[in-house]
């Protein structure tokens, strides 16, 4: 068979090939444009797949680091009510000392019974810290009534003065139903025992009872915040930590969706250059081609 | 000497050239018709005869026949290649649009509403009796719910798109059936005197690619010229000028808009609808079948199993808790409906202000109590088992790729079959179109040959003048 062209298969060659050439300078003016390199899932399914899971992945990552901040925050505030309740307690003990000495005035030990109340309604107060209005040692419940009882109430008893919240408050620092810290601590269970050895210490002041029995309440009230402030102090680590973790995954899942998403600019344009030169050159040659005719050279 | 056997040798010439500037004419302002097949003059020589000196002469050249220059066995591999082609760039039609309507790599997607969903989550859990937080979770919850409520729709809203392509598709099939019977007939009759009806038979091709286009068919030339048509399982559907069944569509299965489809099918003479498996066998109803029948029930399964099981995950930890106010949630759920067509978060603070109170954030009455919130909050990375194990979040993107490869597949497999379709018709073309610098060269060719025969005619016209002047 004599090979032969048709001027339909010229014209046809000509339209086809420009606009695929035409269809690749939208597709890469698109990826210009949105700086992606997949807009639809069919583009570059596995890659899609990819995008939204690294998208879920940062979303978690972000809650996880923003969590982990505000528990920070709370531990900040219980770790600063902790101190400033320790620091009463080393005061209860000082007086307490002194005054077991038995070599105080009476008026000496009025001022001393004063102080010691002072000290047993500051511990109180300690205990109903609000952050941000939560109780922060009542389960961080809002706008809660105060979980310690006033000392001054009738009937008051340091042993039961707790009614808050029993909840204690955790924070989910992970994916796991178990990576997640507790950043309350319940107010009966670290300030009772300080309370009560206060409340003792007034009693047998005020009674000109035996003050160096108190002395050993005390110290017991003293301990139990001590040993929750180097809780506190653990968890706190654990969510600095878990915070920096959660940022470096953060930037590696970054750089996954990246890797996954976002155009190579750079192989793009030169693309797009490459595009451009072809089409040109493809509507020239065509232009040519199409007006090459015998027509033109008989002056038909 | 006879001069009239000269003047008859150059009236046929006349004649042939022409008939051949005519053919070539015609040739030139087809060029551009589809379809159309370059026709050439078929010259011959005249039987010769014995003239009065007892020697044997030529009677000159003549036209037998114009010739259309096809080959049939490409004009039938292009007829299946159009069958490919419309098949798969149908299929690549509708799964593209349906990679559009579930595509999640645009905000705002299912995915990010989901992600956001669970951030009101995290944030709840922070602050359970927060009441601008509980109502970030029901605003949250109902974009999900709407999103869900979107995509369902609109891929019901494809596969009825398609129904409608089906029945129109069916209808065009018929009136090309009917065109081809009656394109039969007239071929019959115009070939009845040896001639070829060239323009007939291209406008029959015509019509018979378009219709392999829409539906897979079989074809059969017979004797007298006339075409048969059958389907690809044998089914006929022509024979010279009758239509032996025509196509037809039949009430269907329910469509995911709850309305009926249409099943499409054969009818006979009698009326009697054939639903006979393989009938659709290609073509772009097979195309659009596919979609309806497959693609588009497994992306709304899909869509419906997500919404299912987030709505029984989510309403499973809601109802295991307590509200605001120390109430029991066990009969509160958070979300209502049987699928992602009708989801509907059932706490809404537009119809009742006291819904966001009504969240489950603790399992006890305790205040600040957020376990309830935390576990709800664990269903961003909890594995379900009823999405095959795997995350709400990892099913979505499952689904995403296997949507988008679908779609990928289908459109590789339309570029092969436009490819292959274009080579063939590439092919038609060098043998079958038109060439005009070819046909110009035709064009002086004969015009040289009527001008060189009328030469003939002056010549013996000179002679004859001669001896008539003798004669006086």
């Amino acid at each position: 068979m004599i090979a032969r062209v048709s001027n339909s298969q010229a014209f046809t060659l000509l339209s086809q090939r420009a606009g695929e050439l035409e269809l690749s300078l939208r597709r890469l003016q698109e990826e210009i444009a949105t700086g992606r390199r997949i807009t639809s899932p069919d583009q570059d399914p596995a890659g899609a797949n990819e995008i939204i899971r690294s998208q879920s992945n940062l979303a978690a990552l972000a809650q996880y680091r923003s969590t982990s901040t505000f528990g920070v925050t709370v531990l900040g505030a219980v770790d600063q009510a902790l101190s400033e309740a320790q620091n009463l307690m080393v005061r209860a003990e000082e007086v307490a000392t002194q005054q077991a000495s038995g070599l105080l005035s009476d008026a000496e030990r009025v001022a001393a019974r004063e102080e010691v109340h002072g000290i047993l309604q500051a511990l109180t107060s300690l205990g109903n810290t609000e952050f941000a209005g939560r109780r922060i040692f009542a389960g961080l419940a809002l706008n809660a009534a105060p979980p310690f009882a006033d000392p001054d109430s009738p009937g008051y008893d340091p042993a039961n003065a707790y009614s808050g919240s029993t909840v204690e408050f955790e924070v989910k620092i992970g994916g796991g139903a178990n990576e997640r810290v507790r950043i309350t601590t319940r107010g009966d269970q670290v300030f009772t025992d300080a309370l009560v050895g206060v409340a003792a210490l007034e009693n047998a002041l005020a009674t000109n009872g035996d003050v160096r029995a108190t002395i050993a309440g005390l110290a017991q009230g003293r301990e139990t915040l001590s040993a929750e402030r180097a809780s506190v102090g653990a968890r706190q680590a654990q969510l600095v930590d878990r915070a920096s973790q959660v940022a470096d995954a953060k930037a590696a899942e970054e750089s996954n969706l990246a890797r996954a998403q976002d155009a190579d600019l750079t192989l793009v344009l030169s693309q797009l250059a490459q595009a451009q030169t072809a089409l040109q050159a493809t509507l020239q040659a065509g232009a040519k081609v199409i007006q090459t005719s015998l027509a033109n050279l008989l002056n038909l | 000497m006879a001069l009239s056997p000269v003047l008859s040798i150059a009236e046929r010439a006349l004649l042939a050239n022409d008939t051949a500037l005519e053919v070539v004419g015609n040739n030139i302002s087809n060029v551009n018709t589809p379809g159309y097949s370059r026709q050439v003059p078929d010259f011959r020589a005249g039987e010769p005869v014995v003239d009065v000196s007892g020697k044997l002469v030529g009677t000159g050249g003549e036209i037998r026949a114009i010739d259309r220059i096809v080959e049939p066995l490409l004009e039938k591999r292009l007829a299946g290649a159009e069958t490919s082609k419309q098949q798969q760039g149908a299929l690549s039609d509708q799964l593209s649009a349906l990679a559009g309507v579930l595509n999640d790599l645009q905000d705002p997607s299912l995915s990010s509403t989901l992600s956001s969903f669970f951030d009101a989550l995290d944030a709840l859990a922070n602050n359970p009796a927060g009441l601008a937080e509980r109502q970030a979770v029901l605003g949250r919850a109902q974009a999900v719910a709407a999103e869900l409520n979107r995509r369902s729709a609109s891929v019901a809203t494809l596969q009825r798109n398609a129904d409608d392509g089906i029945v129109a598709d069916v209808g065009t099939a018929n009136d090309l059936l009917q065109q081809i019977a009656a394109l039969n007939v007239s071929i019959a009759s115009a070939e009845t005197g040896g001639q070829k009806a060239n323009d007939l038979r291209d406008a029959r091709q015509q019509a018979i690619v378009k219709l392999a286009g829409l539906v897979a068919i079989q074809t059969q030339e017979d004797a007298r010229g006339g075409v048969s048509i059958s389907t690809s399982n044998g089914i006929g559907l022509v024979t010279a000028g009758t239509l032996v069944h025509r196509f037809a569509v039949d009430d269907g299965a329910q469509g995911l808009d709850g309305l009926l489809l249409h099943t499409p099918g054969l009818v006979d003479d009698a009326g009697n609808f054939l639903d006979v498996a393989g009938t659709f066998a290609g073509g772009a109803i097979a195309g659009l079948l596919a979609a309806r029948d497959q693609s588009f029930p497994a992306a709304s399964t899909a869509l419906d199993t997500f919404a299912t099981t987030f709505r029984d995950a989510v309403n499973g930890i809601q109802q295991a808790g307590f509200d605001l106010d120390g109430s029991s949630t066990a009969a509160v759920p958070l979300f209502g409906g049987t699928g992602a067509r009708d989801l509907v978060v059932l706490l809404d603070p537009a119809a009742d202000p006291s819904a966001p109170r009504r969240l489950a954030a603790g399992t006890t009455t305790n205040p600040g109590d957020n376990t309830n919130a935390l576990a709800l909050a664990d269903l961003r990375t909890t594995a379900l088992a009823a999405l095959g194990g795997v995350t709400l979040s990892d099913y979505l993107g499952i689904e995403q790729g296997r949507v988008g490869e679908d779609a990928s597949r289908a459109s590789d497999a339309a570029e092969v079959a436009n490819l292959l379709q274009r080579q063939l018709e590439n092919q038609r073309q060098a043998v079958s179109g038109v060439n005009l610098n070819e046909e110009l060269t035709n064009l002086i060719r004969y015009q040289n040959a009527f001008q060189a025969a009328s030469q003939v005619v002056r010549v013996a016209n000179a002679v004859l003048q001669d001896l008539v002047s003798i004669l006086r």
